[in-house]
């Protein structure tokens, strides 16, 4: 169909251009398999607070929906553009994310108390969102890029780690604490994967190991919010503000589910126990419903998309291709295990989505896009042949 | 341009891969199953716990109906008012401030419980407390609410516009409509309609019925769940009880009880009406009693009297907590007395069936005898002389039965004591039966010698609960089968259908059939011209015996006087136990508690439609029709009504009758007085006259002067010195001519059984 199509400008050809080669079904098939899922579990758990909010059942499904469709287009479409014009989408990437980064902070508050969200009439996004993806590129571009600088030059090295800092502290000053976990431990991850010199690992470990434990000895530090979700998951029995209500429901949900689950559509939390079931806690309620073992078969599925990343990066040619494959499901299955630790009480509440579950339809077409991205990288290199 | 990944690359990747794969997701799914499959059942409960609201519907109490259905407990409907604190907030707070919709919401629940306090008169702060749990969804203000209230909460609802914050659904109230009747056989529901006394409490899980449930599924914020999860339950009403108690015989021996109780200035009166052939109860009362409508309010005005005096609080609290637990107790079952003199029926009997005595036996009372160390005296301290056992039963004479104890010996006469059912409970099925303990309310056998062998035999130094008594009695006029009481006759579901009827119980044949009717023969003797004579019903041959005992331990002129009997006497249909405990002034069974017994025997045998038989003696009690003396001259009228054993009385001057009262052909009493009117003037009127204290001729002639006709009650022709003393119309009373006063009579003479009184 489009295979003919050849961008004739250069500055066009430097963003799009296409390639042949097989994509990798395997990786296409998990996908699909945690959108559907995903979607089906968005209606059973939504259904009710959308009647409760909107009266209307429908009003979260029909959306995530509509954004799943145009989200498959998006990553169809990217899986045939050749990896290699990423290089130039992330030093735009990086660009346009700090200044969506910094937009955030000086633009009037979509939710009161809280900067994460840039409302655009019909859509809202997290700039957050786009800061994953562009950091991920970036770093996969800049570790490739001066590959050789890296292993020597210090200032080099005190740069990356300073653009890590950066981005996580103004995902930070969002009031997302999650969101800045998620930024942190990701750059730490590419700049890893990137060949950073072993001891800047070191201390980071160190760093991160102390302001974990300064945080849960001193909770006070942070904001009221953030400090009060780090008390209420220490102190099981505070809960002064329902701070913990958000929780207990979802702990409530996760059990009630048992080995086999209250069956599709049976759960009872999601009646206004557990708030916005479409969001954050939306695995609580897949618990409830499919019990243990549908929780691990998803789970499993989560695995088998971050593995099957990895085999792709690892088989790609190019480093550049490899990083961000792997940073890609990486983030993703970052992000899905933060959010089950957040659901199970594992660690503190701190806001944080389930890919292809959570609601939020600018979300999960960044993440079919990402995905779309992993696809196009899987082409060249052939995987499913090996 | 391409580099292919570095080794390092490589490795450290799979480094990241392991470590979320490991250490993400591993622990994600380890704690998934601590929560899932270790802890799940604990969130369950919780998470169920919230989400079900569970109300439930009460289901209607059984009825309690006596033999003939005549509802004696029933349920009716009523309503319970509940509001729900969660919604007490409305939408316009949704949009006000913090401190606003605070202050909003203080305003709305003090309205809320201003306005159902006043309503239901429940204390204002308890609504409150209730209204500020605002993540309850129900809470209960008040049950058993009336039509009246309950129309008022739903005006004050519709008023104030609070259909969401004030809730009322349906509840149950407890209904007595015969209000002290059968009172402590019934008893009563306290809280929630749980019961609390009698027969309510007995059968309380019965009676209750099975509650129906609505469980729903309610969201967090309390509404219902958009989706239906509704499960309902209906409620089923609970088991009815039918009793064996007739309302009809109960509320006359209730009422001849407290006439006796109050005249007497006793502590209490029992009484019980057995049927001898079942062992159904009949009836069944102690008085004083209670009202089962208004169970803690003390009935008694003697006792609420002497409770009124004492001025310290705590002891009177403690007096009316005592005064409650009296009046609910049910005195014939739960309390024990000396039978005394009644209990020489069961010796006869014994001693009838081994053979040691018979009806030519005979004995000389000298006014006592010695028993071991003891010199026992007769009531009669110059003795009977020589008796036939018939006369000694008649008599009441202790020696002659203190010898027919002894005749059997302590083996047999013990043997006999426990077949008629003095050592074990009677098995009624009524809570709070008195369980006779050897050595303690009867001798043990193994300290059973001559002594207490042979007070035993005329009743003494033991005791029996009246319903150990009267079912003895009843053994010997069912052809000596003691039965087992019992006053449920059958339970009714919620249909009306029978789902258990009471069979009688045969305990087991104590006396052989000739035996007993021998026994009940000497005691028909006992009432025509003994110390029973009292109890003699005209054209009934009532058979009985009276018994006058001292109790024990309760200090000098303590005594019981009680009255046994059965009726009619040729083919025994009911047995009656009337017992007076601790009688002022008259403590004589004969003259006590057997009139009393009377005038159950004529209510009952009349009300059962047994014909009576008269004698000779008794041929004036026959009532006659009144002749037509309408239209004839007052001479001729007057002639016609003295050829009939009638007397007239003439008002107005005419020559011509032309009313008579009573009118041609209505039964008037044998030598009674017809009114004769001699012009068209209205009925006249008459002071009834005081007819107590007073012969019968006396009091026949009296009537007949008055314009009066005589009603016979009791017994006018047994015995000496026959004096009236009650009468049913009091003096002074005024009333039409020719109406008919009921006059009761007994003898003053001969039916003492004791050295008292």
């Amino acid at each position: 169909m489009i295979k003919q199509f050849k961008p004739k400008h250069r500055l066009i050809s430097m963003f799009v251009k296409f390639n042949e080669g097989n994509l990798d079904v395997t990786f296409l098939l998990i996908v699909l398999a945690l959108l559907t899922t995903g979607l089906i579990m968005l209606f059973s758990a939504g259904y009710s607070y959308a009647y409760y909010k909107y009266h209307d059942s429908t009003h979260f499904i029909a959306r995530q929906a509509l954004f799943a469709f145009i989200g498959i287009l998006v990553m169809l479409f990217i899986s045939r553009i050749d990896f290699n014009c990423f290089r130039t989408w992330a030093t735009v990437g990086i660009v346009i994310s700090l200044i969506l980064l910094l937009a955030v902070l000086v633009l009037p508050e979509y939710k009161p108390g809280f900067k994460r969200w840039i409302d655009l009439g019909p859509i809202t996004f997290q700039p957050s969102e786009i800061a994953k993806i562009g950091i991920v590129l970036f770093f996969a571009w800049a570790c490739e890029k001066w590959q050789q600088r890296l292993k020597h030059d210090w200032k080099l090295q005190v740069a990356f780690i300073a653009v890590a800092g950066l981005f996580s502290l103004l995902v930070f000053v969002e009031n997302h604490l999650s969101g800045a976990i998620l930024m942190a431990l990701l750059s730490v991850i590419m700049l890893f994967i990137g060949g950073l010199n072993r001891w800047w690992f070191i201390v980071l470990v160190v760093v991160m190991v102390l302001g974990v434990v300064v945080l849960l000895a001193k909770p006070d530090l942070l904001k009221d919010y953030m400090g009060e979700r780090i008390t209420a998951w220490l102190d099981k029995d505070y809960d002064p503000t329902g701070a913990r209500w958000q929780t207990n429901q979802s702990l409530n949900a996760i059990g009630s589910g048992g080995l086999l689950g209250q069956g599709l559509g049976e759960s009872k939390q999601k009646h206004m126990y557990v708030s916005e079931p479409q969001n954050d806690f939306i695995f609580a309620i897949v618990c409830e419903e499919l019990g243990f073992v549908g929780a691990a078969v998803i789970l499993i599925l989560f695995a088998l998309l971050v593995w099957r990343g990895f085999v792709i990066g690892m088989s790609c040619r190019s480093r550049f291709g490899a990083a961000v494959a792997m940073g890609i499901v990486f983030q993703v299955g970052l992000q899905t295990v933060l959010n089950i630790f957040v659901v199970t009480d594992t660690m503190p509440n701190t806001g944080i989505s389930l890919p292809f579950f959570s609601y939020g339809g600018t979300s999960l077409l960044m993440l079919l896009a990402e995905m779309g991205m992993v696809l196009s990288i899987s082409r060249p290199s052939d995987v499913a042949k090996k | 341009m391409a580099l292919k990944p570095s080794k390092t690359m490589y490795k450290r990747s799979l480094g990241v891969l392991a470590a979320l794969i490991i250490l993400g997701f591993g622990t994600g799914l380890v704690r998934l199953a601590k929560l899932q499959l270790i802890d799940g059942e604990m969130y369950r409960a919780k998470a169920e716990s919230q989400q079900l609201g569970d109300r439930s519907i009460q289901a209607l109490r059984g009825t309690i109906y006596d033999r003939n259905m005549r509802p004696l407990a029933q349920s009716a409907t009523a309503w319970k008012v509940f509001i729900d604190p969660s919604n007490i907030k409305n939408e316009k707070m949704e949009k006000m401030s913090a401190t606003e919709a605070e202050a909003a919401l203080t305003v709305r629940r003090e309205l809320v419980a201003d306005g159902l306090s006043k309503i239901l008169s429940v204390d204002k702060e308890e609504i409150l407390k209730k209204a500020e749990k605002i993540k309850s969804g129900y809470q209960k203000i008040k049950s058993e609410v009336t039509l009246e209230e309950k129309q008022q909460v739903s005006s004050f609802i519709a008023e104030n516009k609070l259909y969401d914050c004030i809730g009322i659904e349906p509840d149950t109230t407890r209904y007595y409509p015969f209000k002290t009747l059968a009172s402590t056989i019934i008893g009563f529901t306290g809280m929630d309609d749980v019961g609390v006394e009698g027969l309510e409490h007995k059968y309380d899980s019965e009676l209750t019925g099975i509650p129906g449930r609505i469980i729903s599924a309610k969201n967090g914020a309390m509404g219902s769940m958009p989706i239906e999860y509704t499960a309902s339950y209906e409620p089923q009403q609970g088991t009815s009880l039918v009793l064996t108690i007739d309302e009809t015989i109960q509320s006359l021996l209730e009422k001849e009880l407290n006439k006796v109780y109050v005249s007497s200035e006793g502590n209490a009166a029992y009484g019980l009406v057995m049927d001898v052939k079942t062992g159904a109860i009949l009836a069944m009362s102690n008085q004083p009693d209670y009202d089962l409508n208004d169970p803690y309010t003390i009935l008694d005005a003697e006792v609420l009297a002497r409770i009124n005096k004492i001025t310290d609080p705590a002891e009177k609290n403690q007096a009316v907590s005592f005064a409650r637990q009296a009046q609910w107790r049910n005195r014939t079952i739960s309390d024990t007395y000396e039978p005394g003199s009644v209990f020489k029926v069961v010796t006869l009997a014994a001693g009838l069936e081994e053979g040691v005595v018979n009806e030519k036996t005979t004995y000389t009372c000298v006014g006592g005898i010695q028993v071991a160390d003891n010199f026992i005296k007769c009531h009669k301290h110059s003795g009977h002389g020589t008796q036939t056992l018939q006369q000694g039963l008649m008599n009441s004479c202790n020696p002659f039965f203190i010898t027919v104890g002894q005749r059997l010996g302590t083996d047999k006469f013990f043997r006999y004591f426990e077949a008629f059912g003095f050592t074990e409970p009677t098995g009624i099925d009524l809570s709070g039966e008195a369980t006779p303990k050897a050595g303690a309310t009867y001798h043990s056998r193994d300290n059973f010698g001559i002594s207490q062998l042979s007070s035993c035999a005329f009743g003494q130094t033991f005791q029996v609960s009246p319903i150990q008594m009267i079912t003895a009695i009843a053994a010997i006029a069912n052809g000596g089968k003691l039965m087992r009481p019992y006053v449920v006759a059958k339970k009714l579901d919620g249909d009306g259908n029978v789902i258990e009827e009471t069979q009688p119980l045969v305990r087991r044949q104590v006396v052989s059939a000739q035996t007993a009717r021998k026994v009940i023969d000497m005691m028909e003797a006992v009432v025509s011209d003994g110390t029973g004579r009292n109890a003699n019903v005209a054209g009934y041959h009532v058979a009985g015996k009276t018994g006058t005992s001292q109790k024990i331990g309760a200090g000098n002129g303590k005594y019981i006087a009680s009255f046994a009997c059965v009726a009619p006497g040729d083919d025994p249909e009911i047995a009656i136990l009337i017992t007076v405990d601790e009688p002022v002034g008259q403590v004589n069974g004969g003259q006590l508690a057997a009139p009393v017994a009377a005038a159950l025997v004529e209510g009952i045998m009349n009300y059962m439609g047994i014909e009576p038989e008269y004698s000779e003696k008794e041929s004036s009690l026959i009532e006659v029709p009144a002749p037509s003396l309408v239209n004839a001259t007052v001479t001729a009228a007057t002639a016609t009504a003295k050829e009939q054993n009638l007397s007239v009385k003439v008002i107005g001057d005419g020559d011509h009758v032309v009313r008579q009262v009573p009118s041609y052909g209505q039964l008037m009493p044998n030598k009674g007085v017809i009114i004769l009117y001699t012009d068209s003037r209205q009925e006249e009127t008459v002071q009834v006259p005081a007819l107590t204290g007073m012969r019968l001729s006396t009091v026949q002639k009296i009537c007949n002067e008055y314009g009066l006709n005589l009603k016979i009650r009791g017994n006018a022709f047994t015995g000496a010195d026959i004096l009236s003393y009650s009468q049913d119309i009091e003096p002074d009373t005024v009333v039409k001519y020719g109406t008919v006063v009921t006059v009761s009579f007994k003898s003053y003479s001969g039916v003492s059984d004791s050295i008292y009184g």
